[in-house]
Order: structure tokens, then sequence, then C-alpha cells
């Protein structure tokens, strides 16, 4: 589990050690903590649970992707071409993912029991869901932490 | 807001999920662990039992939510819940925009601010804070690439400090994802209650 300082939020926010910004969010210590927990959780967990590495990544970079947010599409992209898989959500199950995080990201008022049930047809398990969920709300979660960083660094 | 939203005001909802919650009886202790700090929240038990299906994610995200609602100084808690409400009207959350509306009535004793949000939206009026509050939790919202340096300003104008500004930031962004948990692993339900006027 990475506590680094730099850690992932500042470096997406292009935050300097030192700098005012850095310091502005290392006054919500509890804050900062566990967003990086969480993004160590969900990327890098001791259980995948069903969701695997590469299909995590590449679910998070669809969500960038849809909130036009290049430099976390890149940050994505970067780490699941590390990880040597260009394609992970591929075939009915991929498929079946990518129209989950696009209606999650999109259109969360729109999601019905039976997009559930698709992800559990397609062989997720429970465990498996409630990952891919949290991912995709993370991300969302992340980007508008990372606009409003960016706002603040340009106004500062 | 891509379907008309209930009244969130009247009345109390429960949550049913879409997905069977963990049995505590079959639980490891990893998820037992994990249950430990919950949000503060009426659907707390199906809820929390459908997120401790991934016990480290429910672990890191408890504590981010309280640390996030409740932290210490900065932005006052009830703007926090006007940030959320704004946000949970806009993405259709219910469940959510009924819990946090209370919470802000409860805090303020002004409860025609959340009439008019629930009658008006992002259009509701209100005193020029509060409308800054509203516009950036809006603009937040809907479409953060669109935010740039310039949406910093009527924050600033209304006196929102840098601090108090990265508070309501994260309060929106948490709701971004409260919401899309409470959406999607479930639905809001009406209780049935004689005289519930939902």
């Amino acid at each position: 589990m990475s506590d680094g300082n730099p850690d992932v939020m500042d470096t997406l926010a292009g935050l300097a050690d030192g700098s005012a910004l850095a310091a502005l969010r290392r006054q919500r210590p509890d804050v900062v903590k566990h967003c990086q927990g969480s993004d160590d959780a969900i990327f890098a967990p001791a259980h995948h649970g069903g969701l695997t590495r590469p299909e995590r990544e590449a679910a998070a970079m669809r969500v960038a992707n849809l909130l036009r947010d290049t430099a976390l599409e890149e940050h994505y992209h970067r780490r699941m071409v590390a990880l040597g898989e260009m394609h992970p959500l591929n075939g009915a199950r991929g498929e079946c993912i990518l129209a989950h995080v696009d209606c999650v990201t999109m259109s969360p008022a729109d999601a019905t029991k039976a997009d559930i049930d698709a992800l559990l047809a397609a062989s997720l398990t429970p465990h498996a869901v409630v990952s891919l969920s949290q991912l995709v709300a993370y991300v969302n979660f992340q980007s508008r932490v990372l606009a409003g960083l960016r706002m603040l660094k340009g106004n500062t | 807001m891509s379907k008309p939203m209930r009244d969130f005001i009247r009345g109390e909802l429960d949550w049913q999920p879409w997905l069977a919650p963990l049995d505590l009886d079959a639980a490891t202790e990893e998820q037992r662990a994990a249950l430990k700090i919950t949000p503060s929240n009426r659907a707390v038990g199906a809820y929390s039992l459908v997120l401790a299906h991934d016990p480290e994610a429910l672990e890191q995200r408890s504590p981010l939510y309280n640390a996030i609602m409740f932290g210490a100084k900065g932005l006052p808690r009830a703007e926090r819940e006007l940030g959320v409400v704004v946000t949970s009207r806009i993405n259709g959350c219910a469940y959510c925009a009924s819990v946090h509306a209370k919470r802000f009535t409860e805090l303020t004793k002004a409860p025609d601010v959340m009439q008019r949000i629930q009658a008006d939206g992002v259009h509701a009026a209100l005193e020029p804070r509060q409308k800054a509050i509203l516009d950036y939790a809006s603009k937040l919202t809907r479409d953060p690439a669109a935010i740039g340096p310039a949406d910093a300003a009527p924050l600033r104008a209304q006196g929102l400090s840098d601090l108090e500004i990265l508070d309501l930031t994260h309060a929106v962004a948490m709701f971004a994802w409260a919401n899309r948990l409470m959406q999607t692993l479930g639905e809001a339900t009406t209780p049935a209650r004689e005289g519930n006027p939902l």
C-alpha cells in the first residue's frame, strides 16, 4: 500500500511536493489517506474477487474517456499497458462490463436490476459486481476532485 | 435529470438492494472488520452488507466519507449538505437527496431552501453564497471537464477560502460516488406506511 508523498492525486493534478495546494490537501489528512487507500484497494486489492487487474484499469480508462478527462485516461492507459494487456474487456463479458461502466457513469438514474442480473449472467461474482461498481463510482469521484484541484491550481 | 424525480422532502425512503446482501453468518473476518465503520445512514444495513462483498474497498470508503462530511473546521457542515443535495438532485438520487435535505434543514432551520431546490432544481433562487455553492456543485456534477480556473471566482467573491472550496469539491465528488452506488446496486423505495405522502 503506497502512502507516498506525492500520492496519486497530487501526481495527476500536477502538484509538486511542498506546493501550496499539496499543503492545502494535507489540512485534510484523513481524506488524503483514504483517497490513496481507496485507489490501492480498488486497483491493487489483495483479493481481486473475480474482476482482474487489467479489467479494472480498462474500465477506469473508459470512465475517464466518457468524462473527457484526458490526463486521467492516459494514466489508466499507461497502467493497463504496463500490465501487458491491450484489450482486456472483450467478448460478451467485456461488452457487458463496458455497458455497465457507461450506464453507471452517464445515466445512473436509468440503471435497473436487469443490469446487475446481466453482470451475474456474464459470470461476474457478487464480489466482482461490487468491485466494478466501486471502481466506476471512484473514478467519477476522482475526476471531480482533480477538476477542483486544477481549478485552484490555475487560480492561486 | 433523465427522469422525473420523486418528492425528496416529505416522507422517508427506504433502499432495496438488487444484489443479495452478504450473509453475516458467512462473513469473513475481513468483511466483519470492514463493516465496523459505517457512514451514518438509515439504509446502513442492506447497503453496507452489499458493499461488504468487496471488504477492501469498503474499509477505505467509510472513513473517507466521514472525513469529507464531518471533518472539523473548513466549510460549514450545512454547506457541505447543500452541495451534496444539489449533486443528488441532478443525478436523480432521491434517497441521498432526501437524507441530506433533512440534515441541511436540521442544521439551518431554513426549510425554504430545500423546498426551492426541490421545486426549481439548479434554478432555485437562493441567497448569493448558497447560489455560488449551487452553481459550482451543479457544474462539477454535470461536466467536470468544463471546470476551469474562472469557476473559483464566484466562490471566492462570496468569501469561501481555498480550504472551504476544497471541502465543497470533496463533498460533491463524494456524492458522484455515493449516488452511483445507491442508484445502481439497488433502488429507493417508499415504505408502506399509512399517511406517508410519497
